[in-house]
């Protein structure tokens, strides 16, 4: 599909060791804050566990599952320059995919792959006609789909409407090594975190891949990436079938957190705080989405005991971060790791 | 067939109409921002309803309606000014100024929904109807506010295009929109026209809001229930071409009004979305292009 | 006869032993997982103001089972992710031993689900989707209010009976919700020999019912039912004055259509709206002047339903947890069906088997802004049938 990416000069994981440029450099500090991320992650579970928490330790899957939508807006957003506001289209596609799946007696594999299923076939019909814009005519394309998706799950008898459905059973989870249960707390939000380490994983891995590297071409100067022999409307459709898939498996967890789905997984509300989480926790880092995504969890749940009118807080915190600091929290902390690498020279 | 005629289709497309002014008013400040600016402002209908919102309140500090049409909109014009210079001027060259200002205004909007719920709390509202009564034309009722909107709605834009195309203003703006830098080069204060016309977008938008809060009612996420038709306009039209806002606006207001007679009302914003994704696809520029070049 | 007076022997010695056993565990607490924000949050308000006064009446003498109550408060946004969310924390952080506040019926249904799964009890004040006590009842889910099949019941039978034979033209907001509240009602008209002239639906947050003014026009009708809410019927009942379509036109509608959250808005254009409610401030009892004059003092406003039926809650949990001597989950639960309780609507009774509470009726209809009762309709009567097989 993608002969590009198989023409590329260097395919990556090539034998030997390559020097790396400015952009590897980049995503290995990526690389390196997340693997801080997922060591915090790790010491605050054996903290929850220690004292037998359950909420913070289900607000913290969630926020995981979260993430991983804010991921997908950053592959879009950070990688070609393209802003969804619509994401939550997958999201919930995925949700539904799975909870319908779950309901119906099959297992979680079960339910990813439907999940995964479903976000290719759809992210490849609207991929068609969103790879062909750009822009502001993306954004509100997005927007729009995803406006109209939600409004046709409002009027499905079948998926419970506005109501939603309900009743998505506790499943186990078979891991080869171990089984958990989606409701232990414990153990589904390290299912979660492993599963979001897997999806960064691919995700990192395909975008340092030439494809990748024609994706930031393509966002730094569209017309001339065709004379280099790719092509653009492909290059884009890839990733915006990939960011889809990634939104979908991210979805599909929700229902087994919360045993139930509602249209809301599908509206603006969401969309939108996913690309706020992006740009708060910094666009193009990959690894941003996770660190804004944990930290506004943590602020909306301080804040949101503390005042009803956190959306101004919120809103206010991300537009001083699109004034004062467009590379994010997490852009800004990757360019003093980066210094760091450039200096020292290793790695 | 002359009662369906008469008592079904005709009003149909008459209150289309009416709904037809009110996007058009909407979008043409949107439409005049990206244009000169090259911003998109997604918290244009939080402006929408800050209109609204300041005709509600000094409509119940006593002062009449007509007044109002004059005197909201120039208060939006300082608080264009503020946003254009305090805001959007900081981002103005960023690497992506479409996403940049995209996000930044989306903040705003999110901020001044929750603004208005804190100083007007979550339910709705309503000024009086500013004229009241109908007429009776061939057997059909027009409320009489309808009516003046119609009339008052087509009097701006016909105003706004004649500000635009044929005065020496207008010719500097074209110009600003055109080429920033030859038309500074020309001695077009480029950073005052763009403010103002940020300024004047804004404007357009306050009127908007106290014409439509007598029919559509004042609640401070009303600026939604406009944006998405507004923009679908804007592009269907072409971005920045406000001949384009005007004949898209009506025409697609049209196409809901009508095309509800046959199918599920529900489906009419799905079916403007459409006709926006076709045209996307069959002719990125719009009907008309874009301002300044068309 | 031995029996019977060894059986209010025990009674009487749980009732003097319950306070000592219980008083040393602290204060029951009640999580209010309710919208504090959003276009919900009056509705939020409303239940918080009506459970604070019902909480501090109750703390004042001696509280529940010589146990004070405590609310904490969480604001769900109107969302059931935010719902569930918070749900959780007071489950599990707060430790409540009970839960209530949800409004929008997807909150209900996802919390509910909540508490059943984590083996605590919850009741809605607001809900009224007749799915949640219906097919989707839970043995960990009760309902206090009166729900839509109530609703439309009451005010088809005052309908019929103050017109006999009128022709309906319906109008509800295109989604299930609205679909389904405009059904019930057709079914209510329908069986007991109205004419419904035909229907329209319109797409919710539509921003002009005129387009929909030339059908209706056309079809002459008696009366219009409505089952839009919020924003919506602002809309819908101001342009239809415009139009000039009010005028020989009896407007009726669903609880939640028009509302005194909306009724300022509406203006002259809600005058003579009918509708089917649990609740009225207008109810000519002493116990609901008494609840009003203190709803009044204390927050300047008027109770409406959900202030009324959230202040009802309180004596519902109040009555059954010292009925049943405990908190636990289980003996309260059975000390709640068939429990009858009093409330400023007078005495409710929770049906065993689908926990949905029996309540008088009435219907009101709006006289220069105000809501007047017109008739009132027996518990029975609106009731319905029991559809719940799960418990």
């Amino acid at each position: 599909m993608h002969s590009h990416v198989d023409a590329g000069p260097a395919p990556a994981g090539a034998a030997g060791p390559r020097r790396l440029d400015r952009l590897g450099l980049a995503m290995r500090a990526s690389h390196l804050l997340f693997g801080f991320l997922a060591l915090t992650c790790l010491i605050f579970a054996a903290l929850a566990w220690r004292t037998g928490d359950v909420f913070y330790l289900r607000l913290a899957t969630e926020a995981l599952i979260f993430a991983g939508l804010a991921l997908s807006v950053d592959i879009l957003l950070g990688y070609t320059g393209l802003l969804s506001l619509g994401q939550a289209l997958y999201f919930g596609l995925g949700a539904y995919a799975s909870a319908v799946t779950l309901k119906a007696g099959y297992p979680v594999s079960g339910a990813l792959g439907a999940a995964f299923g479903l976000s290719l076939a759809a992210s490849l019909v609207g991929g068609l006609i969103v790879s062909r814009v750009r822009g502001v005519y993306f954004a509100l394309i997005t927007f729009g789909l995803a406006q109209v998706a939600a409004k046709a799950v409002y009027n499905t008898r079948e998926l419970g409407a506005s109501d939603g459905l309900i009743g998505v059973p506790v499943m186990p989870i078979h891991l080869g090594v171990a089984t958990v249960s989606s409701d232990s707390p414990v153990g589904f939000f390290l299912f979660t975190l492993a599963f979001m380490a897997v999806l960064y994983g691919a995700v990192a891995y395909l975008l340092d891949t030439p494809f990748g590297r024609v994706l930031i071409a393509l966002k730094a100067n569209e017309r001339r990436v065709p004379y280099l022999g790719y092509r653009p409307e492909r290059a884009r459709l890839a990733a915006y079938v990939l960011a889809a898939i990634v939104a979908a498996l991210s979805g599909a967890l929700y229902p087994m957190l919360r045993g139930f789905v509602s249209p809301e997984l599908l509206s603006f509300t969401t969309s939108g705080n996913a690309v706020i989480t992006v740009v708060t926790g910094g666009a193009g880092t990959l690894v941003g989405a996770f660190y804004g995504s944990l930290i506004l969890t943590a602020l909306r749940s301080v804040v949101g005991s503390w005042t009803s009118h956190h959306l101004i807080v919120i809103g206010l915190l991300f537009m001083a971060v699109v004034v004062l600091f467009p590379k994010g929290l997490a852009g800004f902390a990757r360019s003093w790791v980066e210094d760091r690498f450039a200096r020292t020279g290793s790695l | 067939m002359i009662d369906y005629l008469q008592f079904v289709l005709a009003p149909q497309m008459i209150t289309g109409l009416s709904l037809g002014v009110a996007v058009v008013l909407v979008a043409l400040g949107l439409t005049i921002i990206f244009g000169l600016l090259d911003v998109i402002n997604m918290s244009h209908g939080e402006f929408y309803a800050v209109g609204a919102y300041l005709a509600l309140s000094l409509g119940a500090a006593g002062i009449s309606f007509w007044l109002l049409l004059v005197l909201v909109p120039l208060l939006m014009i300082p608080i264009g000014f503020a946003v254009e210079r305090g805001l959007i001027q900081r981002v103005f060259n960023a690497p992506d100024r479409h996403t940049t200002t995209l996000l930044l205004t989306f903040g705003l909007g999110l901020v001044i929904e929750e603004v208005l719920a804190v100083i007007y709390g979550p339910n709705t509202q309503r000024p009086p109807t500013p004229i009241r009564g109908a007429v009776e034309v061939f057997g059909v009722m027009l409320p009489n506010y309808r009516l003046f909107l119609i009339g008052f709605g087509v009097a701006v834009m016909g105003l706004v295009a004649l500000v635009v195309y044929r005065t020496r203003l207008g010719a500097m703006v074209r110009a600003a929109a055109y080429d920033r830098d030859m038309a500074a080069s020309l001695g077009v204060p480029v950073a005052l026209v763009f403010a103002g016309a940020f300024a004047f977008g804004l404007a357009l938008a306050g009127l908007a809001g106290v014409l439509l809060a007598p029919i559509y009612s004042v609640f401070p996420t009303m600026g939604r229930d406009f944006i998405l038709l507004a923009f679908t306009v804007v592009i269907v039209g072409g971005m920045g071409s406000i001949a384009g806002a005007v004949v898209a606006g009506l025409l697609l207001t049209q196409v809901q009004a009508v095309s509800s007679l046959f199918i599920s009302p529900v489906w009419s914003d799905p079916i403007v979305f459409g006709i926006m994704v076709v045209m996307l696809m069959v002719r990125p520029q719009g009907l008309f292009g874009r301002l300044g070049r068309a | 006869m031995t029996r019977i007076t060894t059986t209010t022997f025990a009674m009487l010695a749980s009732v003097a032993l319950a306070p000592l056993a219980l008083a040393q565990t602290g204060p029951i607490k009640i999580g209010v997982d309710t919208p504090l924000s959003g276009t919900y949050a009056p509705i939020g308000q409303q239940v918080r103001w009506g459970l604070e006064l019902a909480a501090k009446e109750v703390n004042a003498k001696g509280g529940i089972a010589g146990r004070p109550v405590q609310l904490i408060f969480e604001d769900e946004e109107a969302n059931p992710s935010v719902a569930v969310q918070k749900a959780d924390k007071l489950f599990q952080v707060d430790k409540v031993d009970f839960l209530t506040g949800t409004v929008n019926s997807g909150s209900t249904l996802a919390v509910g689900q909540i508490a059943e799964r984590t083996n605590k009890l919850m009741a809605t004040t607001v809900s009224f989707a007749d799915s949640i006590t219906a097919d989707k009842c839970s043995p960990n889910v009760f309902r206090v209010n009166a729900r839509a099949e109530q609703q439309s019941s009451a005010l088809a039978a005052w309908l019929m009976k103050t017109n006999p034979d009128p022709k309906v033209y319906l109008l509800g907001p295109d989604y299930e919700m609205g679909r389904s509240t405009v059904a019930a009602f057709q079914a209510g008209v329908k069986s007991r020999g109205g004419t419904i002239l035909g229907e329209v639906f319109a797409p919710l947050d539509s921003k002009d019912y005129s387009q929909y003014f030339g059908q209706i026009r056309a079809a002459r009708p008696q009366v219009l039912y409505t089952s839009t809410a919020g924003n919506d019927t602002v809309r819908l009942l101001t342009q239809m004055q415009d139009f000039g379509l009010l005028t020989n036109l009896l407007v009726v509608g669903a609880s939640g259509t028009v509302t005194s959250q909306n009724i300022g808005a509406i203006g002259s254009a809600a005058n003579g709206f009918a509708t089917g409610v649990g609740y009225s401030p207008e109810i000519p009892t002493a116990e609901n002047k008494t609840f009003v004059d203190a709803f009044r003092a204390a927050y300047k406003a008027d109770p409406d339903l959900y202030g009324a039926d959230s202040y009802g809650l309180i004596y519902f949990y109040k009555a059954a947890v010292e009925k049943a001597g405990s908190t636990e989950t289980d003996k309260v639960r059975t000390a709640m069906r068939d429990l009858q309780w009093d409330t400023p609507q007078g005495r409710k009774t929770m049906r065993a088997g689908d926990h949905q509470a029996v309540q008088t009726m009435y219907v009101v209809r709006v006289d220069n802004g105000k809501f007047a009762i017109n008739a009132e309709v027996a518990g029975d009567q609106a009731i319905g049938p029991d559809l719940c097989t799960r418990f």
